[in-house]
């Protein structure tokens, strides 16, 4: 049991009536951000929930801080606090309510930490859920996640449907309560902006399989966009690594992974003069995977 | 940390529901007063089925107003998620449901059926040859709503849970009559004694291992399940 990963997934598989999750290999350390990015109906949700203890592997192992899940669910979900985006409070209760009821269960609940982020987010303990809004509700819901002090927070879409400011808000508690080096985030999100702002290692999902998966760095370094200039209309070498060719005349753009000193070379040697060497967005390098994969699911190549 | 958080998820859904619960105490509070007051001013027949359906109402409607509300509305209000992602396994989190509508539906159905049996009786409004069927229908109703529970926790449905509520109100009312023109209980229901013959015994035996089987197969159902949210 190496009780340095925060999560490790070995060859989880799960079989819904219109959806199929398969060989999910997915593993960080603690003190680290892992993001999930994905398009809607990737797989984010189930593997979240799977890590979970909620839903059942077909196949496969998940281990949560060293604890296998789902069967040791409770120890682990002792030191994990969960947030997913279709998660509700009791309406006709108050925020005191909720952070009295979570007290009672964890002993490592922080009362100082909880009224200071009461007031970070501007919350009246008071008010009753029904009357708050999606952005309080969410903040909410994360005061109560963060207050009890968890060893990794698991957060499905946290950010989906905030503004732009309450938005900053979470993130920027999320990234506040990684002070404490031990602790680890596991997220999910369509929005490159948030992962590629507080991972440390992203994951990128379609169509329920990992389709790439690394630190930070690497992946933003491993992708390139080369505006080469094609004077002699020569054709542009067949590499692996090429992800998108755009031309426009004899100006081309081509888009390729897993870049390195040799790349360039490939294209001057055939003939290409390449003007620039642009790094890509995190967004830019989802969408590139996602039109990659989906071509290569419509050539019924595996991704 | 082994520790069980059933006793705060029970205590959690009987604050929420505290209101609701006292207003339906207070209900048959009421209804055993206007009984109280009542009798002996309508004939008795009247008066016994009357008082039968004001004496159930309250309870029949806590009862499956708090199983829908904790059981199906935790995950049709998605309040299931915030649940379960605390430390809690869907067996607990199934028995911790139990703990709640049984003690609470299990309270007024004692009260409803002392002042019953009290008022049928107590006050002679039937002879005592009647205790066995009495005894049945009482614990009858209680099978009907341990079948209900079941449905509701294993469903989560509320469309599902109003067909079982369908289906158990007729059933329990035909198989009540159908028990009622059983020989051996018909021919002792207007006696002067109680007679717990073989039938009555194996009638009111039944009922109970269905109340007993229908609660363990609910968190044997439950246990078993690989998806719960």
């Amino acid at each position: 049991m190496d009780m340095t990963m925060a999560v490790q997934c070995e060859g989880v598989a799960k079989q819904h009536p219109h959806f199929l999750l398969q060989d999910v290999n997915l593993s960080f350390e603690q003190g680290t951000v892992m993001g999930l990015v994905g398009p809607n109906g990737a797989g984010k949700s189930t593997i979240l929930r799977i890590i979970m203890g909620l839903q059942k592997p077909d196949s496969g192992s998940v281990k949560v801080l060293g604890h296998s899940m789902p069967n040791d669910q409770v120890a682990a979900k002792r030191k994990i606090g969960f947030i997913a985006e279709d998660m509700r409070l009791y309406e006709s209760e108050t925020i005191e309510f909720h952070m009295g009821f979570i007290k009672s269960i964890f002993d490592t609940w922080d009362q100082e930490y909880a009224t200071k982020l009461l007031g970070r987010f501007d919350l009246n303990k008071d008010q009753k859920v029904k009357g708050l809004s999606h952005g309080q509700r969410v903040k909410a819901t994360l005061m109560l996640a963060l207050a009890r002090r968890p060893q990794l927070l698991v957060f499905d879409e946290p950010t989906t449907g905030l503004d732009p400011a309450v938005r900053k808000e979470v993130l920027d508690e999320m990234m506040n309560s990684l002070q404490d080096e031990t602790r680890s985030i596991l997220f999910s999100s369509h929005n490159t902006l948030d992962i590629e702002q507080i991972s440390d290692y992203i994951t990128f999902i379609y169509d329920g399989r990992i389709i790439e998966s690394r630190d930070k760095e690497t992946f933003l370094d491993s992708w390139r966009r080369l505006r080469l200039t094609n004077i002699d209309n020569k054709p542009i070498p067949d590499l692996p690594n090429i992800r998108q060719i755009q031309q426009s005349g004899r100006l081309c753009a081509v888009t390729v992974n897993d870049y390195d000193d040799t790349t360039i070379d490939q294209f001057t040697n055939a003939g290409l003069k390449v003007d620039a060497i642009e790094h890509l967005t995190l967004e830019e390098i989802f969408l590139n995977n996602v039109l990659h994969a989906k071509a290569l699911k419509n050539n019924g190549t595996t991704p | 940390m082994t520790h069980t958080i059933i006793p705060h998820l029970v205590k959690k859904d009987l604050l929420i529901w505290r209101k609701m619960i006292s207003i339906f105490c207070l209900m048959s509070l009421l209804a055993i007063a206007g009984l109280s007051l009542i009798y002996g001013h309508i004939p008795n027949f009247v008066f016994m089925n009357v008082g039968f359906t004001i004496l159930i109402v309250p309870t029949a409607a806590c009862g499956i107003a708090l199983l829908i509300q904790t059981n199906v509305f935790e995950k049709e209000k998605s309040t299931q998620v915030f649940i379960m992602s605390l430390p809690i396994t869907v067996k607990e989190f199934t028995l911790a449901k139990l703990l709640v509508n049984l003690p609470v539906f299990g309270a007024l159905w004692i009260v409803t059926a002392g002042v019953a049996f009290y008022f049928t009786f107590g006050l002679g409004l039937l002879p005592l040859g009647a205790v066995p069927f009495i005894t049945m229908i009482f614990l009858g109703i209680f099978a009907a709503y341990s079948c209900i529970l079941s449905i509701s926790l294993v469903s989560q449905s509320l469309s599902t849970t109003i067909w079982g509520i369908m289906f158990f109100e007729a059933g329990t009312s035909a198989y009540l009559w159908i028990v009622a023109f059983l020989d051996p209980i018909k021919n002792t229901i207007y006696g002067p004694n109680t007679v717990w013959n073989s039938t009555a015994i194996t009638i009111v035996a039944i009922q109970v291992l269905v109340i007993v089987f229908v609660l363990v197969g609910t968190i044997f159902i439950q246990n078993k399940k690989r998806d719960f949210i």
